[in-house]
């Protein structure tokens, strides 16, 4: 080998050597970006491979009425659960399953799409609330359902079951719209409450998720249990309900096709009973009710899902007469001796606006026990629809009763402002008379007419509360003692002075009388020609033809405790309600005085 | 008699205390390495897979120091027949090697089973080492016709197997040697166009799976859980080891067998994820140090036959090192090619102790006057 060579053989080795050495350097450089530049990317890659999570659902929070009697429960159940591992034998699985449990087809569809929503680790349920029969059965053939296990879990239950029911909801699964705003409630199999008691406190009893991490292989398979957040138990909430009352309101509404009432305690504004008839069995719900069930809730004309006694709007009718007595004694328009003619009717324009009878001359208390329209057509005309509309607001008239609870609405006051706002008509005289006597435009839930009459009673701007608590302290209405006097003489007078419109219906006992005021509510007009034939009732009419029944009172009289208002629709006449409100003030104090002779 | 028995065994001392020792701890530090990540990778189980590698690292371990003590001259005389022999195995490969892991690459020798294109790698470099030795350097053009053809036969063959790691082996060691053979870089550039024509051609060779691979590797992306699956994992596992590692038997992305090939082609990425990025340059600083003895070593010899052998297996182990790291980071096509002396398998090992045995030869010979004349039969 000569030295050229030798020289040309060493240049080109090192050479080799040198690309070598840079190629080894673009290693470790790429190494570098790696492990170093990127490696917090690839942690969290290498965390998510190997983390499964699966939530732990926290106990909802149970619901007591005031004497700690439940409301709403959790009681184990057992459900079916599929594991979306083996998403490719669903089909197969619910053809099985079918054979052994009845299993309609759209259910199957839904689960169905479920599954394929799913990945990983998570778990279908395929239905809940078993029986046991059904579970021995789907035990004893597990070998034919793979995937497929029992779980216990824990179903929603209401013992008091339709007593109620429109007031306490119930839960259910979350809508996709729910879910789309709270990530939580896309865990499987999470329910929220749907309305009424348990979506008014829905924050407070769904408590929070606790999570079981899991460490897993590739094939998705649980290695071992890495650490669990422990759930965060929802909160028991107290209400102001009291169950036996409740169940009573429950029953007396139910001898009627369509009625509503409310008991508030005058003293706090607790809501003791709240009712709306029909009612329907809210543990239909939880574990998902059939198509049936929910056609025929749908379907059924008297609504069982609205809850009348916060979301059903009626015109007051003679029910506001104390009010705009109470306006027209603050205004000094009248006092409690000043007399107004009635002929049985007046005439504003060329239209007759009738009363119910003649009545001569009568004063207050008169116009209040024989609910004569005319005194207060006089009285209306007189204050105004503005002045009359700001004292019924006052009242809570317009303002849902409550402070946000679900699904419940606004009755309506109307001002001049408001129709030529959303009529975009000048008010007018005879809108005033038809307002004055609750008809017209005027609407209003029976929850803000229990209210309105309980700051009537107490003299005090009473707000209701659906939760249990101290004895709140209220502000005084700003309102004369002695004009109060003469309202609440006169409503104790309207039940129990022979003759007046509440007679039949008072409660005859010594001590535990009540007072109060009817109405009714038109639903159609009477034409002229039906009056013309005599035909001033609806009795005659088709049921829904027929006037709403009202009545709103307090009892005992001497020191007034329970307020309440009844609806009943379609009853053609009040004695319905009056009779109804009767036998729920009655049963009231009855519980009352039961509850103190415990203590 | 008794002072010819001394002398030969003075000499055999003298022989084995001047071996390369710096060469021999290297290895036993990388194997050793290699001993811990197999039992990492077996869930801290030695038996699957590290207790038969350290069986046959002994096994391979005499083969190397036999080769190291024996004549280099032997061996250059012996070089054609030895490539003929693995070469009539490779063609054997297509007769009586059994199907596996998509690849007719193995003949069964009932003790070990044989991979004759490994030992063509050694076949080669002798061949080629042999070939260079016996013509005036740099060769004309026309002497370059016979060692491509050396070169050619065999990739064809391990193509049709197909075995792609292993013609790429041989066409880039065998390209080292024809550019330190002194061949004028218009024939490298020449050798160059010709495989880039030849590319289309070697397309055909392919298995689907391997098309695929090929594919994959220019937009991993576009399947992560199919064939991507392999790198996209293996590029996880290597980032989230970070600097200091998830600490050894502590890599999740093996453990959880996320990592595919933990034992084998990826076992440079369990190395990273366990032992992060320190772990992982580690290494590499002992493959290099174990580069730059044997690059000595070919610095060194004065015989043209060692020059080649040593460069031919300094080569070898090389682009071992260097394709099988670049191919889990994702910047070469998985093509299946070891990470020398610490991923599982036996023939490479065999292979690779066998080249280091020839190294060591070289080495101790270094100054060994091997004249052209002693060609003998051949």
């Amino acid at each position: 080998m000569s030295e050229r060579e030798k020289t040309q053989f060493l240049r080109r080795v090192l050479c080799l050597g040198v690309v070598q050495f840079f190629l080894i350097l673009i290693l470790v450089g790429r190494l570098y970006v790696f492990q170093i530049l990127e490696s917090h990317h690839y942690h969290f890659l290498a965390e998510g491979n190997r983390m499964a999570t699966r939530p732990i659902f926290p106990p909802r929070g149970q619901i007591y009425d005031r004497n700690g009697i439940p409301l709403a429960q959790n009681t184990p159940s057992f459900r079916l659960v599929l594991l979306t591992t083996r998403k490719d034998k669903v089909q197969e699985v619910l053809d099985i399953m079918s054979k052994f449990i009845y299993f309609p087809a759209p259910e199957k569809q839904e689960i169905l799409k479920a599954i394929q929503k799913k990945r990983g680790l998570d778990s279908v349920i395929i239905k809940d609330g078993l029986t046991w029969s059904q579970v021995s059965v789907l035990e004893l053939h597990s070998a034919e359902l793979p995937g497929v296990s029992i779980e216990v879990g824990s179903v929603r239950t209401y013992p008091e079951s339709s007593h109620g029911a429109n007031l306490l909801g119930y839960v259910s699964s979350p809508s996709e719209q729910e879910q789309a705003l709270e990530s939580m409630l896309t865990l499987p199999g999470i329910k929220v409450g749907k309305g009424g008691l348990e979506k008014y406190f829905e924050s407070r009893l769904r408590g929070k998720a606790g999570y079981k991490a899991f460490e897993v292989n590739a094939r998705r398979k649980v290695v071992r249990e890495l650490h669990q957040t422990p759930p965060l138990a929802g909160e028991p909430i107290h209400t102001t309900l009291d169950a036996r009352l409740q169940a009573y309101v429950q029953n007396c509404l139910d001898l009627h096709k369509s009625a509503s009432a409310v008991v508030l305690d005058i003293q706090t504004g607790d809501v003791l009973a709240l009712a709306s008839s029909p009612s329907f069995d809210p543990n239909l719900f939880p574990t998902g009710i059939s198509h049936k069930n929910w056609d025929a809730l749908r379907d059924n004309p008297y609504m069982p899902l609205t809850n009348k006694a916060i979301s059903g709007l009626y015109p007051p009718g003679s029910t506001i007469k104390p009010f705009l007595a109470l306006a027209a004694l603050k205004a000094g328009i009248i006092d409690e001796n000043t007399t107004i003619y009635c002929p049985g009717y007046v005439t504003i324009g060329n239209h007759k606006f009738h009363c119910m009878h003649a009545h001569g001359h009568i004063n207050l208390e008169q116009a209040l026990t024989h609910s004569c329209d005319v005194f207060f057509y006089e009285i209306g005309k007189r204050l105004g629809i503005d002045t009359m509309a700001s004292l019924l607001q006052e009242f809570g008239l317009g303002s849902g009763g409550s402070e946000d609870f679900p699904y419940r609405r606004k009755g309506l006051v109307p001002t001049k402002h408001w129709k030529s706002e959303h009529k975009h008509a000048h008010w007018t005289v005879s809108d005033t008379i038809q307002a004055s006597i609750g008809q017209g435009y005027m609407l209003a839930t029976p929850l803000e007419l229990a209210l309105a009459l309980a700051r009537l009673v107490s003299g005090k701007k009473l707000l209701t509360r659906f939760e249990k608590g101290s004895t709140p302290s209220f502000s005084e209405m700003p309102y004369n003692n002695k004009h109060l006097d003469i309202i609440r003489e006169g409503l104790n007078m309207t039940v129990n002075s022979p003759g007046s419109t509440a007679f039949s219906g008072r409660i005859p006992f010594e001590g535990m009388e009540m007072a109060g005021k009817t109405g009714t509510s038109q639903v159609r007009r009477i034409t002229a020609a039906q009056r013309a034939s005599g035909q001033t009732k609806t009795h005659s009419l088709g049921w829904e033809c027929r006037e709403h029944g009202l009545f709103i009172g307090y009892a005992p009289v001497h020191s007034p405790r329970f307020a309440i208002a009844v609806v009943v629709e379609h009853s053609s006449g009040s004695s319905t309600a009056v009779q109804t409100a009767r036998d729920i003030l009655i049963k009231a104090q009855l519980l009352e005085k039961e509850k103190s002779h415990d203590n | 008699m008794i002072t010819e028995k001394v002398k030969k065994f003075t000499s055999l001392y003298h022989k084995v205390a001047s071996l390369n020792w710096g060469i021999i701890l290297l290895v036993l530090l990388i194997s050793a390495m290699g001993w811990g990540l197999l039992t990492s990778a077996a869930g801290g189980d030695m038996g699957p897979w590290a207790s038969k590698q350290m069986l046959r690292f002994c096994v391979g371990l005499v083969i190397m120091f036999a080769i190291a003590l024996t004549n280099l001259r032997w061996w250059l005389q012996f070089s054609y027949i030895f490539y003929g022999i693995s070469l009539l195995l490779l063609c054997g490969v297509e007769f009586l090697g059994f199907i596996g892991k998509g690849g007719q690459r193995w003949i069964n020798l009932y003790i070990l089973q044989l991979q004759p294109s490994e030992l063509m790698k050694i076949a080669l470099v002798l061949a080629l080492a042999r070939y260079f030795h016996s013509k005036p350097l740099p060769p004309s053009f026309s002497k370059l016709l016979i060692p491509f053809l050396l070169i050619i036969v065999p990739v064809l063959l391990v193509l049709r197997q197909p075995d792609l790691g292993t013609a790429m082996i041989f066409i880039l060691m065998g390209g080292m040697l024809f550019f330190v053979a002194g061949v004028s870089l218009w024939g490298v550039f020449g050798v160059f166009v010709g495989t880039c024509i030849s590319l289309p051609l070697l397309w055909t060779f392919l298995h689907e799976y391997q098309k695929k691979r090929i594919l994959i590797f220019f937009d991993p992306g576009q399947d992560p859980l199919g064939a991507g699956y392999h790198i996209t994992q293996s590029k996880i596992a290597l980032g989230s080891g970070g600097l200091w590692g998830k600490g050894y038997m502590q890599g999740t992305q093996a453990s959880l067998n996320f990592l595919p090939e933990k034992q084998t082609d990826f076992i440079f990425t369990l190395l990273c994820e366990e032992w992060g990025f320190i772990g992982g340059v580690f290494l590499i600083i002992l493959y290099v140090f174990l580069i730059l003895l044997s690059f000595r070593i070919v610095l060194t010899t004065l015989n043209t036959f060692g020059r080649f052998v040593a460069m031919g297996m300094t080569a070898i182990f090389s682009l071992y090192v260097i394709i099988n790291i670049a191919m889990v980071m994702g910047l070469l096509p998985v093509v299946g090619i070891p990470l020398p002396l610490v991923s599982y398998g036996g023939t490479s090992l065999l292979t690779l102790l066998m080249g280091f045995g020839f190294l060591l030869n070289v080495g101790l010979h270094r100054t060994l006057k091997v004249p052209s004349a002693s060609l003998g039969i051949l």
